[in-house]
């Protein structure tokens, strides 16, 4: 994908909680990469994993129409879009045999069989990322193991050969895929915004205590803020160059 | 010879460890963090919350010791010239203090300052690790995995502060390493009590997605029955 001058845009400073966010002001799109995490089937749609293990996924869809519209914000301001999948291999050769033990107590058994494939398995229809916020050709699919998006995947790298230094964070679950990203990005060093309205939870309660637990200390990880927000704190994209 | 195993009743079900293939975390008991008048106390904290964990872990510590059980301390800090801190954490905000200005204990959070030390109540005996991190997560730009693969070490005993904040990071990057969590209730603790609590579900959540939740006494009697049985 080229990203080129003609189609930067500016973002900042942004309506958000609980500074003004980035902290550096305004940032153009070319050093911010808007992270999709874990919109699969088995995480928000019928007869996947979240489904199996009796949560409501009404509440881990919620963000869905948010994130879609962030998504077709950060495509035409020229955003580095990155979509990440939790799943592991056919042979489960990296699964934790905890993970496994837990899945399996719980009666979704990951590597086990479901109406959607066998759960969180690469390749299978659950692991699938929904049709809403379907990646395009050319957007980067980061594969990963765990809850972060940084642990034994290429992020960081992709990231770094991008120059890529700010994050907007949109996906499921608030709480467990999108707080332990958004934690090693900030660890980083990458300025994160996580955006409410754009993410969902298993429990409502864990959603709101994941959100606030950002905005502590003064943005102990980073800020909170809705798409709309970023929308409106975008000038551009430019047409000089 | 197989290990001894040991079981303590925890949420959401009972947690499983060999002593020796097992690790207690002690996580940023720091002079900074945790005294009266340190840096946590001029953002406005009330450090008596992260201060009722000392008692109990005291006593974890000295039996985990006794135990033969592993003993890893960590502190948060960065190199005195900030190299190693990332402009975002830096800048962030508008605090009254911020991270390598002189505060009441010494620059704040820079190593080899005595605020950026460990409390004297658990102060690590000589032999234990320290692992310095420039985050709030343990594992990210320290040797902490490759030290705790090198000791053959799969279980993790996890104390210290704050909660939702470097216990709770530290968790999550243990738990996708494949390492099994134990949090100590009553030894990990929150400026605020509404994310001591959030912050304990979460663990537990989802048939402990991220590990397993329960109050020192259930380590500490395991640790007994494990020693009566030999």
């Amino acid at each position: 994908m080229t990203r080129t001058l003609a189609r930067l845009a500016a973002i900042g400073p942004v309506a958000a909680d609980p500074y003004p966010w980035p902290y550096d002001g305004t940032v153009t799109s070319d050093r911010v990469a808007l992270i999709c995490i874990d919109w699969q089937v088995d995480f928000c749609g019928p007869g996947g994993y979240v489904d199996r293990m009796g949560y409501d996924i009404g509440l881990t869809r919620a963000g869905l129409p948010g994130a879609a519209r962030m998504l077709a914000h950060a495509r035409t301001t020229g955003m580095l879009v990155i979509h990440t999948r939790e799943g592991h291999c056919p042979d489960l050769s990296d699964l934790p045999a905890n993970k496994r033990w837990r899945s399996a107590r719980i009666g979704a058994e990951i590597g086990g069989p479901s109406p959607q494939g066998r759960i969180l398995v690469r390749g299978e229809p659950g692991w699938e990322i929904v049709p809403e916020v379907a990646p395009l050709p050319g957007e980067v699919l980061i594969d990963k193991p765990g809850k972060g998006a940084f642990y034994a995947t290429g992020l960081d790298l992709v990231l770094r050969t991008k120059g890529i230094t700010h994050l907007a964070l949109t996906g499921i679950t608030t709480d467990v895929c999108v707080h332990t990203t958004m934690r090693e990005a900030n660890d980083r060093g990458y300025e994160c915004l996580i955006l409410s309205d754009c993410t969902g939870a298993t429990e409502l309660g864990n959603h709101t205590a994941a959100l606030r637990m950002v905005t502590m200390q003064g943005g102990v990880f980073g800020c909170v803020a809705t798409c709309e927000a970023v929308i409106a704190a975008t000038a551009g994209p430019t047409d000089g160059g | 010879m197989a290990a001894e195993q040991l079981t303590a009743p925890a949420d959401p079900g009972p947690f499983r460890f060999a002593p020796e293939h097992t690790a207690l975390l002690v996580i940023d008991m720091q002079r900074d963090f945790v005294e009266p008048g340190g840096f946590g106390e001029t953002l406005g904290n009330d450090v008596s919350l992260l201060r009722a964990v000392i008692p109990p872990l005291q006593k974890v510590l000295a039996a985990s010791r006794a135990a033969g059980i592993t003993v890893i301390h960590t502190r948060e800090g960065h190199r005195p010239d900030l190299t190693d801190c990332p402009p975002a954490k830096l800048h962030r905000g508008n605090p009254t203090l911020r991270i390598g200005d002189s505060g009441p204990k010494g620059r704040i959070l820079i190593r080899g300052e005595y605020g950026h030390d460990i409390i004297d109540e658990l102060a690590p005996c000589a032999g234990e690790v320290i692992i310095d991190k420039p985050g709030k997560g343990s594992f990210y730009a320290t040797d902490l995995h490759k030290l705790l693969a090198v000791a053959g070490i799969t279980s993790l005993v996890v104390t210290g502060v704050t909660t939702e904040v470097c216990v709770h990071t530290t968790v999550r990057e243990a738990n996708d390493r494949g390492y099994e969590c134990l949090v100590l209730s009553d030894c990990v603790g929150s400026y605020f009590p509404e994310f001591q609590q959030a912050g304990l579900a979460m663990i537990a959540a989802q048939g402990g997605i991220f590990g397993w939740v329960a109050p020192s006494a259930a380590y500490l009697h395991a640790l007994t029955n494990g020693a009566e049985q030999q």
